[in-house]
């Protein structure tokens, strides 16, 4: 048995309880049986004892880190802490504070930025840098607004109201009338239903610096396609159907092939007039229709 | 620092925020992102009553006028408008409604109303509620002073009109006809031909889906303008006697025959369709054509004539005598063809 004794090292390591399992298990067996490793067990249990006794005072004081503090805080809190009493931690926090700042700044902005837009709207051509002007369908209380405009264009701009004999129903007819290139309406849609987008068998292309005023006729032609589109089936019959859309084409491949030429040689004032032409020629065909069913329904 | 100290620090950090906040929330609550989306109240159309005339002889009556009178209506029918000689408006309605008229302006002078509405029921006698004010039948006819303006709208008719001073008619299916149309007419309809003869004055004739033919008009006054316009069909103007025309077709073409007086501005466009003008050898006109996809042809002798094509789109630009009137021809895929008359 005694070649099969374990070294000090072992042993101690089975007092501090470092052995592997089986390992353990074999030394405690091996110890009960063999007196020299029972002696030296003890004496390094006595040591072990000696040393945790000296020791005692170092070892018993427990030294929780700052973090570990803080959670232990938090999570008292968490259980403890009214609503009152969180908001005041949420002030009470630098970052909470700094947050507050940025927001306060923020809310000025804003502020001011709501000041200004809640102004009443003076000028739809205000923003206007050109000299095409936009003449969108707009309402008759607003039909001051070219009177704002710094525009010398404007002045052109003649407004009137036509028609104003009509039995129960009130349709308030707003007639533009404005330089060539401008798209011209002759009557206000009323309708806001929402259709689908518009299809168009030209490459719908944003304005470019190439046309001026071609944003006008884009927003314009939208307008209306939209409008038409909501009522194009009980105002058309199936031929006159078949023809509007039949002409649609036509203009679309029209605009297509001015627009073509006009990204060619951007100089090029003739694609650029024939563009406005066909542009103009598509709002002539599309109010058609909205005229059309404003006038079937005045006679309903 | 001590505790106490820190808590009254903080307690007025909180205090400026609420203060400095309120204001603007109210903004944030009067700025949604998005608009709200407000469905529009559509009208609710009330279909008027029909007043039908239930006697066995057609409906007939006549008002003593103004001989300027101004006179409005809407038809549902084939409709015959003459002017005569008499200062009275007669309208005859067969196999339809009633008639009736309500006076809008009488006169200053003891000489009959100027503005009357000619109704499809008398309102004399009809106290229905919301009776229809149109005329419907299968014929409607009405005479008129000759130096009345008449003022029509129809859902679906075919008109006539025919010695009377001016027109404007808005209609939305059928063919309008005009003869000896004195001073000018402004004439829509959505699908159908629109004809004027033997007219004069300022004229605006437009349809969606129509021919325009306009032949032997004349300007009543210095700056009557001529308009046509149409998107599917074809205008003919021959002679046309006023010196500003402007004539424009989508997929039609444009035909005019006839003479470019001294001073004037003519043009005619087309997307898809052909120019084809016959005017006389001895035009006087500076002309500029612009074509696209189409083409120029000339059988009149054309001076100074300068092409230039940027792109292939080309401009032209040519002289005829002396080049008293301005000639603009705009095609995009049509021809343009100048023949001798």
């Amino acid at each position: 048995m005694r070649d099969k004794c374990f070294e000090i090292g072992v042993i101690q390591a089975f007092l501090d309880g470092e052995l592997a399992s089986e390992l353990s298990e074999n030394v405690a067996r091996h110890v009960a049986l063999c007196d020299d490793c029972a002696i030296l067990l003890a004496e390094a249990e006595d040591e072990t004892a000696f040393a945790f006794s000296a020791l005692e005072s170092e070892l018993n004081t427990l030294v929780p880190t700052q973090r570990l503090w803080s959670k232990i805080n938090d999570s008292i809190e968490k259980k403890e802490r009214t609503f009152w009493e969180k908001l005041y931690a949420f002030v009470s926090n630098p970052t909470s504070i700094a947050f507050a700042s940025i927001l306060v700044v923020f809310g000025v902005f804003i502020g001011i930025l709501n000041l200004q837009s809640n102004e009443p709207k003076k000028s739809v051509a205000q923003n206007v840098q050109n000299k095409q002007i936009p003449v969108l369908p707009v309402s008759k209380s607003e039909t001051n607004i070219a009177q704002n405009s710094q525009d010398a264009d404007l002045s052109e701009i003649k407004i009137t109201e036509s028609n104003p004999e009509k039995r129960d129903y009130k349709v308030v007819k707003t007639k533009f009338e404005k330089a060539k290139e401008s798209p011209k309406i002759n009557k206000q849609s009323n309708s806001n239903i929402k259709t689908p987008e518009v299809k168009t068998n030209y490459e719908p292309r944003m304005a470019s610096e190439n046309l001026s005023g071609e944003d006008s006729y884009l927003k314009t032609i939208a307008a209306l396609t939209k409008t038409v589109d909501n009522r194009k089936d009980e105002t058309l019959k199936p031929s006159a159907r078949f023809a509007f859309e039949k002409d649609l084409a036509v203009i679309d491949d029209a605009i297509g092939k001015m627009q073509t030429e006009v990204k060619k040689n951007p100089k090029n004032e003739t694609a650029k007039e024939m563009l406005r032409a066909s542009y103009q020629n598509k709002i002539d065909l599309l109010n058609s229709v909205s005229e059309k069913s404003e006038l079937m329904a005045s006679l309903r | 620092m001590n505790r106490q100290s820190k808590s009254s620090i903080k307690l007025s950090v909180l205090a400026f925020a609420i203060f400095a906040f309120a204001p603007f929330s109210v903004f944030f609550a009067q700025t949604p992102s998005k608009q709200p989306e407000v469905p529009v109240k559509r009208k609710v159309w009330k279909n008027a009553n029909r007043i039908k005339n239930e006697s066995e002889t057609p409906a007939e009556k006549s008002i003593t006028v103004s001989a300027n009178v101004n006179i409005s209506l809407c038809v549902e029918g084939n409709l015959k408008v003459n002017g005569w000689e008499r200062n009275e408006v007669r309208a005859f309605v067969s196999d339809g409604s009633q008639v009736g008229f309500a006076i809008i302006e009488k006169g200053k002078q003891n000489d009959g109303p100027i503005w009357i509405k000619i109704l499809g029921f008398d309102p004399a006698v009809n106290k229905e509620n919301n009776p229809d004010e149109c005329l419907s039948g299968d014929t409607i006819e009405i005479d008129v002073p000759r130096g009345a303006s008449v003022n029509v709208k129809s859902n679906t008719s075919e008109m006539r009109f025919d010695s009377v001073a001016k027109v404007t008619v808005e209609n939305g299916g059928g063919d309008i006809f005009f003869n000896n149309i004195a001073r000018g007419i402004e004439a829509r309809t959505y699908e159908g031909d629109v004809t004027v003869e033997g007219s004069s004055g300022a004229m605006s004739l437009q349809s969606t889906t129509g021919n325009i033919i306009a032949f032997d008009v004349s300007s009543g006054e210095i700056g009557d303008i001529f308009k046509a316009k149409t998107s599917n069909g074809a205008i003919t103007l021959k002679n046309v006697g006023q010196r500003q025309i402007e004539a424009g077709s989508n997929t039609g073409s444009i035909n005019f025959n006839g003479k470019f007086l001294s001073g004037g501005q003519y043009s005619f466009g087309t997307s898809n369709g052909s120019i084809n003008l016959s005017i006389p050898p001895d035009s006087s006109l500076k002309m500029f054509a612009s074509y696209g996809y189409g083409s120029f042809n000339s059988e009149v002798a054309l001076q100074n004539v300068e092409r230039n094509a940027p792109s292939r789109l080309q401009n032209l630009s040519a002289q005829m005598g002396d080049g008293n009137a301005t000639l603009k021809l705009t095609t995009v895929n049509g021809a343009i063809r100048i023949k001798k008359q």
